[in-house]
């Protein structure tokens, strides 16, 4: 079975690393990106089959990046993992509205859990 | 009646409002009112003399603008409050979202550690290792609790619409809470049918609500006690129970148990940590989820604690 090519988009150093050793250690090819513009290039350069987006980035937050992969033809199929510590009612519904797929907060999730709900969603939907 | 009383002690109503007694709005409320009434027999005697419409007039633009005077202080006062309870919310928001992070960091890469590269640790650096997770574990449950709470307050608290199977939150409980148990030496029962239905709420939630009733039932426990986790099918509803032979709510206690910050007597005594709010968070939690919760306890013999919620 081919490597499935997740995105993970996270500033905090820490987290992007536990999160990148975690999912190839259960066999998914990864992609870092550290800020939101990143994000936005890479999903349409490597056409991942799943994003895993913070909120919080510096030079274009969560929001916007989720409205750019959304607004484009080619990316706006690829499934969104909002993986963020805000957990407020009105940045998820935002963000459920603009077209994410589901909104775990982090600080809740062991990564155990993270990869359940990646591996549900990737393989549902096929 | 209860209400007036609470009205007029003022000093009890400065201090627990934080403010100096001249600013808490029952006392302005009063002054406005002996100052109304004042005025209003000043009024009383001076058109008796002068019937002229002008010393009316004038009279009657003095009670008006008294009473929006003291009106207006009583407005300033609330509105300080208001603004004072907004910013403190905010900032236990700010706070605890910012410890969020790098706890976070701890629990993932102590969990990628044991996980993935626990080859090479001998048992001693593991049980360390497991020590740490532990209290990391109790952490993002404060964390967690106080931003929970300033979301119900500021009526902000998400619920997702999940389907699943209960036993699942169940199991994860009852593990999490594994060295609590074994310290209290308190045995562990589950009774639930195979065939069970799913239900339908926010499962990470429901998990937190269903482990702060469990979590009591062990603390609370008296030594070598039981706890039972119960499960029914009741109409369209799964009931779900836990209930312990511990310590239990004296009956004065019982109607407040699911207040913010309420803390019992008798749990004070016998364990000094805690905050007193996972009963009112799991209340929040079920009630969004479209459920309900009660329960039954009497001292000394021990408490069921009980939540419903609907079949998905």
């Amino acid at each position: 079975m081919n490597k499935k090519k997740v995105l993970v988009v996270e500033d905090d150093a820490i987290l992007r690393q536990a999160l990148t050793e975690f999912l190839e250690a259960d066999n998914f090819s990864v992609i870092v990106a550290t800020d939101g513009e990143e994000a936005v290039k890479f999903t349409k350069n490597n056409k991942p089959d799943i994003i895993l987006l913070d909120i919080i980035l510096p030079k274009k937050d969560g929001f916007d990046v989720i409205k750019e992969i959304k607004e484009d033809d080619n990316t706006k199929d690829i499934p969104i993992v909002l993986l963020t510590n805000l957990g407020s009612l009105s940045d998820i519904e935002k963000a459920l509205a603009l077209g994410a797929t589901t909104y775990l907060v982090k600080g809740d999730y062991q990564l155990k859990e993270v990869m359940e709900k990646i591996k549900e969603i990737l393989f549902l939907k096929k | 009646m209860k209400w007036i009383v609470n009205d007029l002690n003022i000093k009890k109503q400065a201090d627990d409002l934080g403010i100096s007694i001249w600013q808490t709005p029952s006392l302005l409320f009063l002054i406005m009112g002996i100052i109304s009434i004042i005025v209003m027999i000043v009024v009383y005697f001076v058109s008796r003399n002068h019937t002229s419409p002008e010393y009316l007039i004038l009279a009657e633009t003095f009670v008006t603008v008294t009473i929006f005077v003291a009106g207006n202080m009583i407005i300033t006062s609330v509105e300080k409050l208001t603004q004072i309870n907004k910013m403190k919310s905010e900032f236990v928001a700010i706070v605890s979202h910012q410890l969020k992070n790098p706890l976070t960091g701890i629990n993932w890469d102590i969990e990628l550690l044991i996980s993935k590269y626990k080859k090479g640790l001998d048992q001693k650096q593991l049980d360390i290792i497991k020590k740490i997770n532990g209290s990391t574990i109790l952490m993002t449950r404060l964390v967690n609790d106080l931003l929970d709470v300033v979301r119900i307050d500021q009526g902000n608290l998400f619920v997702n619409k999940d389907k699943f199977n209960i036993e699942g939150i169940i199991k994860k409980t009852i593990v999490k809470n594994e060295s609590l148990t074994r310290q209290m030496n308190v045995e562990i029962r589950v009774e639930i049918s195979d065939n069970t239905p799913q239900i339908v709420g926010d499962e990470k939630r429901l998990e937190v609500a269903l482990d702060n009733l469990f979590s009591n039932a062990v603390k609370y426990n008296k030594e070598g006690g039981v706890v039972v986790i119960k499960v029914e099918k009741k109409n369209k509803e799964i009931n779900l129970c836990v209930e312990d032979n511990g310590i239990g709510i004296p009956e004065k206690e019982q109607a407040q148990i699911f207040e913010k910050f309420y803390r019992s007597e008798k749990a004070i005594r016998k364990e000094t940590g805690g905050t007193g709010l996972g009963l009112y968070i799991a209340k929040n939690i079920v009630e969004q989820c479209g459920g309900k919760i009660w329960f039954k306890s009497s001292e000394e013999k021990g408490s069921k604690f009980c939540f419903s919620l609907p079949l998905a």
